[in-house]
Parts: C-alpha cells; sequence; structure tokens
C-alpha cells in the first residue's frame, strides 16, 4: 500500500495492543450514519490512485496542456520574473531532505541548520535593505505590503493614541495584485485605503500626493520600481511623510533592484517589504515564492512573522533561535502582532542561495546586464513604427511601457513571442499600452525577435502620437 | 589543545572573500551602457550590498553541515503534534521541477494555462468530496490565511444580510490553536473564549450560553488539538445555525478523518485544509504550505478570485467576475507549487488511500497511547484521532522533570520532540502537554523504537534526572538559551552591513 508500512498482521496486534475489535471501533464518535461506507461507490468520489509510472504519464499530459516562458522570447513580469534558477538551488533547498522535511525549528538544538540559514537570509535581507530587522518571510509581496499595513495602524495606535487615524495611503503605480490583497485585508480592518495615482511621468505626483498626506494618514506605501517600471524618489515620499509622522513602506516588486538602487535605508523608510521570487525562486504560476519584511530596529515588537537570533548556548558556544515569539500567535493570541504561523521558508533559503552564489559582484553584475539590455529593448522597441515609450523623463530598471496599438497581442504570441503584458485593464487611457519586462535570461536575438514582430503588428495601425 | 575552527562552520558572511564566486554570466550581447547614464535620474546605493562571496565547493559544504544539523522526516521520526509529519514522496518534488511547472507564469494567455487550470479545478474537487462542501478556493497561502479568508467570507456574508455590524463575536474554543483567536482579531472579531470540558470537548452548556445575536461563528477544531473527535458536532452546528450563526471548522486535523466522515455532513459551514499537514506537501522548514478552503453554497459567492472554472465545451477559464467576492488574499493563484504536490500525492492515494491514510493514522496513534499508558499521564485515556496527549504530571510530581526536559532528551535518542508548547496547561490539567502525533507512515517497528525510548527516559527520569535536565548531550549544541534571544536580539551578522 503506498507509504503505509503497517501489513495485515501488524494491524491485528495492534488492534489487540489497543484492545479493540476492530479500526471503526477507533472513530464511534463520529455517529455512524454520518460515517462514510466505502462500499458505496457513490461516496467519496476519488478516482483510483495510480502508482509513479502512472502519475508521471498524467503530469506530462497536463503540462502538454500548457506553454511556458521557456516556449517564447519571454517580456512578462508584472511581479514574477522569468529569471535564471541555478541548479545549485534545487540540490540543497528541493532534493536533499534535510531543510525540505523539516519544519518550524520549535527546538533549536535539533534545528540548528534552519535556524542558521533563517540567520544568514535575515542578514542577506539587511544587506540588502539596509534595514536592521528583517523576519523570516511572509507569504509574498502583496500579503507583505498588507501587513505592513497592519504594522503601521498598530504603529499609530501607539504614537498618535487620540488621532485615530484610520488611512493607509497607496502612493503611485502600485501593483494590482498588491492594492487587492490590501484592499482585502482592510475591508474587515475598518482601514480607508487612498490612491494617489501616478503623473504623467509614470512617478508618484509629489503635490497630490503632499495633499493626501493629512493626519488621517497612519502610514504611505511606494513601490519602486513601480508597476509600470519607473524608479520613484522613495526619499521625496519619506520628505512629505515627515512633517505629519507618517509611517513609510517601501514595497520591492523586483527585488534584483536592490542591487543598483538607493538602498530603502538610504531612502529612510520605515519599512522595506517585497516579493523574492526574483532570489532564486521558480515561477510556478506566482507562488510559492516568499514576501521579505524589513524595518527600522524601532518596530521591532510591532513587526509580524518568525525571527531568529543569535544566542549561546549552555556551555557558550555560539547558538541560534526563535526570538520575541511573544508578538506571535502560538503565545499572545489574539493580541498578536499578525496570525502568521506557516510561512515560506525554503522560498527564503533559496533566496539566501542565489544571493551568496551570485555574490556581492555577481548580483550587481545581475542587475547590471538587466539594465543594459533594458536600454537595448527600448531603443529597439521604440524604433518601431507607431511605438513610443508611455512615460518619459523618469528612469526605469528592467520593466517599462510602450504605448503601441490595442490587441497585439495574439499576433505576438503566433510569432512566439510573448510580448509585453496588455495594461488595458490597470488603468483609464491605458489602451495600447503593455508592460515590458527584460531579464539577464532575455537575449539580444530575443528583442530582436519582438521588434520584427511587433513591425509586422503594428502595420497599417494607426501611428501613437 | 588549541579548538580549530573548521571553515564550513562559519557563516557565509564570515569565510567571504573578495573575488569568490561560483556563478557568472554569458558574456552580454547588447551594448555595454554605464549605469549611472542609463539610471539618470535615479538614485543609486553609494556601494553594493555585502553580500557573500564564496566559492561553489564551500558554498555546497556549508548548507549540507547545516543540513547535518537539522532533524527532518526524511532522517528521524517526527511525531510533532498537530504538524502531520509524514512522509513527503520523492516524485512531488521530481515532477515539480518540470520547466511546465517552473517556468510556468501568471501572466500567460488563459489558453497557455489550460493544463494548469485543469489541475486547480480537479483538485478543488477532490477537496470538497473530502470535505462534503461544494465550492473550494486554493488561494490563501497557510492554515492561519485560509482561517482568515474563511471568517472574512463570512463576514461577507453577513453584511449581505445586513447583519454585518451586529454580529462581532467568534467563539474560540480555549483548547484552540493561538492562529484561531489571532486570526478572528486580524479578521475585525471580538474572540470569546469558550472553556472545555474536562475530557477536552466542547461544554454544550457554555456554548449555549455564549451564543447570542452578536455571534458569527464558532470555530472549531476537529479532532481537537488534545487529539479527541468532538462528540456532539451536529450538536454544536444546530445550535450555531438555530442562532443564525456559521459554524467553521479548522483542519489542522484533517488527517484523522478524512474518507470517514466529511465535515460538511456535520453542518460545517467553511473549514480549511492544511495541505502540508494532510496531503504531504513538505514542511520546508516552517513553510511554504497552502491552506485551502471548502464552503457550504451560501458562502461561495464570497470566495477570492479568480476562481479556477471548467466551461461547458470542455476547455478551462479563470473568472473574476464575481461581484460579491471578498477580492484577493494573495496574489495571482496562491501557492501553486505546493497545490500541484498535493495533486501529485493525492492521485497517488486515491479514493482507497485517502481512507486508509485516515485510519492508519488513528491506528498509529491509539497504539502509542496503549503502550505507553501507565509511563506517561494522560488527562483524556479514551480513544483518541490522529494524535495523542501525555502531561508530565508524574515525572513532574515525583522528579521535577518537566516535558520541555523530556522532550530535549529524545533528541539524543534521534527523535524529534513531540509539541509541548500547546495545549495550554489549563486544558490539560494545569500540566505540561506532550502531545505524539505519529501519522499513518511510520512503520510499527519505528513506533515500538518510540515506546521503548519513551520507557527509557521515564526510567532515567527516576535514575538519572541529571542527564534529562541537562539533555541534549548529542547535538551540535547544547540546550540553547532562547531567553536571551529575546531580551538581546542579535537579528542580522554584523558583517553584512559592514
Amino acid at each position: 500500500m503506498p507509504f503505509i508500512q503497517n501489513t495485515e498482521a501488524d494491524r491485528a496486534e495492534m488492534l489487540k495492543a489497543i484492545g479493540v475489535g476492530s479500526i471503526e471501533d477507533l472513530f464511534k464518535d463520529i455517529p455512524a450514519n454520518l460515517r462514510l461506507k466505502m462500499s458505496d461507490p457513490g461516496m467519496l468520489k476519488l478516482p483510483k490512485g495510480k502508482g509513479e509510472l502512472e502519475v508521471t504519464r498524467h503530469i506530462q499530459e497536463l503540462l502538454a496542456k500548457t506553454k511556458n516562458a521557456g516556449d517564447y522570447a519571454y517580456f512578462r513580469g508584472g511581479g514574477i520574473y522569468n529569471h535564471f534558477v541555478s541548479t545549485l538551488i534545487d540540490h540543497i533547498a528541493l532534493y536533499d531532505g534535510s531543510f525540505i522535511t523539516a519544519y518550524t525549528p520549535y527546538q533549536p538544538e535539533c534545528s540548528q541548520g534552519t535556524l542558521t540559514f533563517i540567520y544568514e537570509f535575515q542578514s542577506s535581507i539587511t544587506a540588502l535593505t539596509g534595514l536592521e530587522v528583517a523576519n523570516a518571510s511572509m507569504y509574498d509581496g502583496a500579503s507583505a505590503l498588507a501587513e505592513a499595513m497592519m504594522m503601521g495602524k498598530h504603529v499609530s495606535e501607539d504614537r498618535h493614541r487620540k488621532e485615530n487615524r484610520n488611512t493607509f495611503v497607496l502612493a503611485g503605480a502600485v501593483n494590482p495584485e498588491y492594492m487587492q490583497v490590501c484592499k482585502t485585508y482592510a475591508d474587515v480592518a475598518g482601514i480607508k485605503i487612498a490612491q494617489v495615482a501616478p503623473g504623467a511621468d509614470g512617478r508618484v505626483d509629489g503635490n497630490a500626493l503632499a495633499k493626501a498626506l493629512t493626519r488621517k494618514v497612519f502610514a504611505v506605501a511606494v513601490q519602486s520600481p513601480n508597476y509600470l517600471g519607473v524608479i520613484e524618489d522613495v526619499e521625496a515620499v519619506v520628505a512629505a511623510a515627515k512633517e505629519n509622522e507618517i509611517l513609510v513602506v517601501q514595497a520591492v516588486g523586483e527585488a534584483l533592484s536592490l542591487a543598483l538602487l538607493q538602498s530603502p535605508a538610504e531612502s529612510g523608510v520605515d519599512v522595506c517589504v517585497g516579493e523574492g521570487q526574483s532570489l532564486g525562486n521558480h515561477q510556478f504560476l506566482g507562488g510559492p515564492a516568499f514576501g521579505f519584511f524589513a524595518s527600522k530596529k524601532e518596530w521591532l515588537r510591532k513587526m509580524p512573522g518568525r525571527i531568529v537570533s543569535e544566542t549561546k548556548d549552555k556551555d557558550g558556544r555560539r547558538a541560534f533561535a526563535l526570538a520575541l515569539a511573544t508578538r506571535e500567535q502560538h503565545i499572545r493570541r489574539e493580541k498578536a502582532t499578525s496570525n502568521i504561523c506557516t510561512n515560506q521558508s525554503l522560498c527564503a533559503l533559496r533566496a539566501l542561495i542565489h544571493l551568496a552564489a551570485w555574490g556581492k559582484q555577481g548580483f550587481v553584475e545581475l542587475a547590471e546586464h538587466s539594465v543594459a539590455k533594458t536600454q537595448y529593448a527600448i531603443q529597439k522597441l521604440t524604433s518601431v513604427p507607431g511605438v513610443k515609450l508611455a512615460h518619459t523623463g523618469a528612469p526605469v530598471f528592467n520593466e517599462f511601457v510602450i504605448q503601441a496599438a490595442p490587441g497585439l497581442e495574439k499576433k505576438l504570441l503566433k510569432k512566439k513571442v510573448a510580448g509585453g503584458l496588455p495594461l488595458d485593464k490597470y488603468g483609464k487611457g491605458r489602451r495600447g499600452q503593455y508592460l515590458v519586462a527584460i531579464t539577464e535570461v532575455t537575449t539580444k536575438a530575443d528583442i530582436d525577435r519582438y521588434a520584427e514582430a511587433l513591425a509586422e503588428a503594428m502595420k497599417g495601425k494607426p501611428v501613437a502620437v | 589543545m588549541t579548538v580549530l575552527a573548521n571553515p564550513a562552520e562559519k557563516l557565509l558572511f564570515e569565510v567571504s572573500k573578495p573575488g569568490r564566486r561560483c556563478l557568472r554570466l554569458p558574456e552580454l550581447d547588447v551594448p555595454k551602457v554605464d549605469v549611472k547614464v542609463a539610471l539618470r535620474g535615479a538614485k543609486l546605493r553609494a556601494k553594493p550590498a555585502n553580500l557573500p562571496e564564496v566559492g561553489e565547493l564551500d558554498l555546497v559544504r556549508h548548507f549540507k553541515n547545516l543540513a547535518q544539523k537539522n532533524f527532518s522526516v526524511d532522517r528521524n521520526f517526527y511525531p510533532l503534534g498537530s504538524c502531520t509529519m509524514k512522509y513527503n514522496p520523492k516524485i512531488n518534488v521530481t515532477l515539480l521541477s518540470l520547466p511546465g511547472f517552473t517556468k510556468a507564469h501568471p501572466h500567460l494567455p488563459e489558453a497557455d494555462l489550460q493544463g494548469h487550470i485543469e489541475l486547480m479545478v480537479t483538485l478543488e474537487s477532490w477537496l470538497s468530496e473530502i470535505s462534503g462542501l461544494p465550492a473550494v478556493t486554493l488561494q490563501p497561502a497557510a492554515g492561519a490565511q485560509g482561517e482568515m479568508t474563511g471568517l472574512m467570507v463570512i463576514k461577507a456574508y453577513f453584511e449581505s444580510k445586513g447583519e454585518g455590524k451586529t454580529r462581532t463575536k467568534v467563539i474560540i474554543p480555549d483548547s484552540a490553536h493561538g492562529t484561531n483567536p489571532a486570526t478572528a482579531a486580524l479578521a475585525g472579531f471580538v474572540p470569546l473564549t469558550l472553556k472545555s470540558t474536562a475530557d477536552g470537548s466542547v461544554d454544550l452548556a457554555a456554548l449555549k450560553a455564549a451564543i447570542g445575536p452578536d455571534t458569527a461563528a464558532m470555530m472549531i477544531t476537529n479532532p481537537s488539538t488534545l487529539g479527541i473527535l468532538e462528540p456532539n458536532m451536529v450538536e454544536i452546528a444546530r445550535l450555531l445555525h438555530a442562532a443564525g450563526a456559521q459554524l467553521y471548522m479548522d483542519g489542522a486535523n484533517m488527517n484523522a478523518i478524512q474518507g470517514m466522515v466529511r465535515p460538511g455532513d456535520y453542518g460545517v459551514d467553511v473549514m480549511h485544509f492544511n495541505l502540508h499537514k494532510t496531503y504531504s506537501v513538505p514542511h520546508g522548514a516552517g513553510g511554504p504550505g497552502a491552506g485551502p478552503i471548502a464552503v457550504a453554497s451560501h458562502l461561495e459567492p464570497y470566495l477570492p478570485t479568480p476562481r479556477p472554472v471548467r466551461n461547458a465545451d470542455g476547455s478551462y477559464s479563470l473568472d473574476s467576475k464575481r461581484p460579491d467576492s471578498i477580492g484577493k488574499v494573495r496574489s495571482f493563484f496562491g501557492n501553486y507549487g505546493a497545490l500541484v504536490m498535493a495533486y501529485i500525492y493525492m492521485s497517488q492515494l486515491g479514493r482507497e488511500g485517502v481512507r486508509r491514510n485516515g485510519e492508519n493514522a488513528v491506528l498509529n496513534a491509539n497504539y502509542l497511547r496503549a503502550k505507553l499508558r501507565g509511563v506517561y499521564h494522560i488527562q483524556n485515556d479514551k480513544a483518541c484521532a490522529h494524535e495523542v496527549v501525555f502531561t508530565d504530571k508524574t515525572q513532574h510530581e515525583q522528579y521535577h522533570i518537566s516535558a520541555l526536559d523530556i522532550a530535549k532528551r529524545m533528541i539524543d535518542y534521534g527523535i524529534h520532540p513531540m509539541t509541548i508548547y500547546f495545549p495550554q496547561p489549563n486544558v490539560v490539567g494545569g500540566h505540561g502537554a506532550m502531545m505524539v502525533e505519529p501519522t499513518e507512515t511510520e512503520s510499527k517497528e519505528t513506533l515500538d523504537f518510540f515506546v521503548e525510548v519513551m520507557k527509557q527516559i521515564a526510567q532515567e527520569c527516576k535514575d538519572n534526572p541529571e542527564i534529562i535536565r541537562t539533555a541534549p548531550h548529542t547535538t551540535p549544541v547544547s540546550r540553547v538559551d532562547e531567553k536571551t534571544a529575546t531580551t538581546n536580539p542579535q537579528l542580522y551578522c554584523p558583517m553584512c552591513i559592514a
């Protein structure tokens, strides 16, 4: 029997030891009329079990009905990116059972492997963000931002006791997946979300932001690079939030950007959250990857999620352990900072391996290649008649929006080009716009093919003005 | 003798040396650009992030060394109660590594995702069949997020009926896992703690007294965290429904009753599954998991979007046009990779396997209960479900040895400790709980070994208590000072910001 080692003889012996006649006798607290009769094929309608050979065939058949980023010249991002993932990562995190078949390191003496990698992961996030406290991971970038919102509310309840601040501002072009998740969390928490639309250059409109940041606002979030690929002036947001003591959260959708851009700590934000998929995690249709969450030290005790600290064993040797559990649900119950329990630890391990395997210089080179290829792609695509950049005057990292014509997607797919993501649904006035993503995997040949297919598809279309 | 430091014992940041690296990029095939020029107008970081620089062999050795410092299901019996640490079949990760999954991008057109949507629709149908509830969402990333989604759905339902403002309370038994009250608070409800009876089940009289017009729902864990099947589920559901409230079932312990009873048949309105427990998604040193919820038909309109659906012509699509939906709780489709592993596992189990798993999980737990009865105190010595809760009563009263000490000593015998941090003492007679969940995948020989170890530890409590109090003795570190970790936290390696 698959995965079960008890034989009939074992079972008989065990039942005897227990002192019951049958296994069903152990389920007497379930009313007899509700117990499923396996003899009735109408009950528990599940297929017959498959062996390894059969299930492998079945999965291959399912996958034959799909296409993936590898089947195209691929230009889609929007939160999940087609990056290279080293084989080192799968060998350590996936095929070696030591990490993947362990659980939360509640017993530090037999979990130093997990605790050490979490500590090293936290250190890596601190290296990238400059912020002193990073937790052991959140579900994804979107829920990490929602948790930052909840934390901002709690911080404000302490800092501005009598003010009852209740508004969370999303400044500029934030990933719609993040906005939707924040809205779901905000709805039940009674938090009001206010959005400040991006200006013509794709960045936060400074005047609109200044107006929005009243003393009703407990926190403001800005995504940089934002959903349109544009690099925001995060420092300016921090400055605008200062007067009214508003907590500033930076969201990062493309973690590779941290290699080159001013670090969140340098910009002066209180909290930085983001999606870690770009760091050694496969795409998997959007998950599992992980959310990262880093904060200034002063908000440590308001932070969600697990945190690992260095400490010592009773013989004075270095050891690691879970810390500050009094913030967490298993101790603090309804007064916990969050309800998160199971997180995305293994994905954080993948990020650590990725960052260490590329290393200080390699990680910068990854980003530099993306920038160079992005610049080439901008030049190539905008040289197609009728195609131009949708936002000019502000810098981009590895994503940008082109203004072309509506309805190009299918024509490009036919040419084996998964061109930029159509933005029609993202907001008004975005018909014919496409969000184009570039990574180190993108080749010059891919870009040339995209430009060629785009030129072909644009023939006869009105020229954008 | 001088203690010699093995570099493999150091942190990556400590062995870092400029110029070392594992990976390199292909030669740039487009014109090189000056980043300062290309990103003109953007503020750049003053210096590169201080990531470690290591060679490939040292990197591999570092992690293999860490691997040896971990107990895991692949190497150790891991009876961590409430976590269902069953064997994770290797085929799961092998198939998950196919490019069809690893390079599946969420923004591909629907036509390219047909096999994935089909997989999700099928998995939903299986969970629906097992739960006895007609509609399922796979979006929640973990059990706690499933709980939150479930309560959000309940809230939306009451709001649609105009009762959103009045139904503010969620009743939660005192034996519940801490996520339940934390979730209720996060979802904007007031949690109301319900004291359990002496045998750990729901006190019906207390429940009747607690239910009122302000009750939105009760969250019940069945089997309970004491490993006991709740005998009055039908009556509990009836009482709640009579008052217009909803019954939420925490499915953390679903491994015990899968294929034996469908929660929907009890009258449960919403439940969550922990696919990393019941359906063998590896626990990943803390995650990722997946926490789908199943709901009764009156709650379906409120489930998160997009919903994967099968069309009349046999094609599949993603439906986002659900005006009453609570929205999204996680980006894209949740932890899809975890869902794939659960799907592969359940494909192998099939109908018979689902039932068999539950039966053997319960058999194994009861076998341990029978064999260790009298050695360790059991607060509720009746047939248990998939886990058995012992306490440290005997050892504590006679030798001042706590559940924690016993847990630490188990490590010396190569067994991962059981759960000792909950249920809280107030629900196990004021003693330290030792919650043992063997799961169905362990052999009788392993269970017998465990029994012998636990007997020997009980004997040691009498003969050599010091060896217990100072345990473990065989691990890379001795007992860890967890207090200092909290009072004086050191949360990053100083070299990372050097």
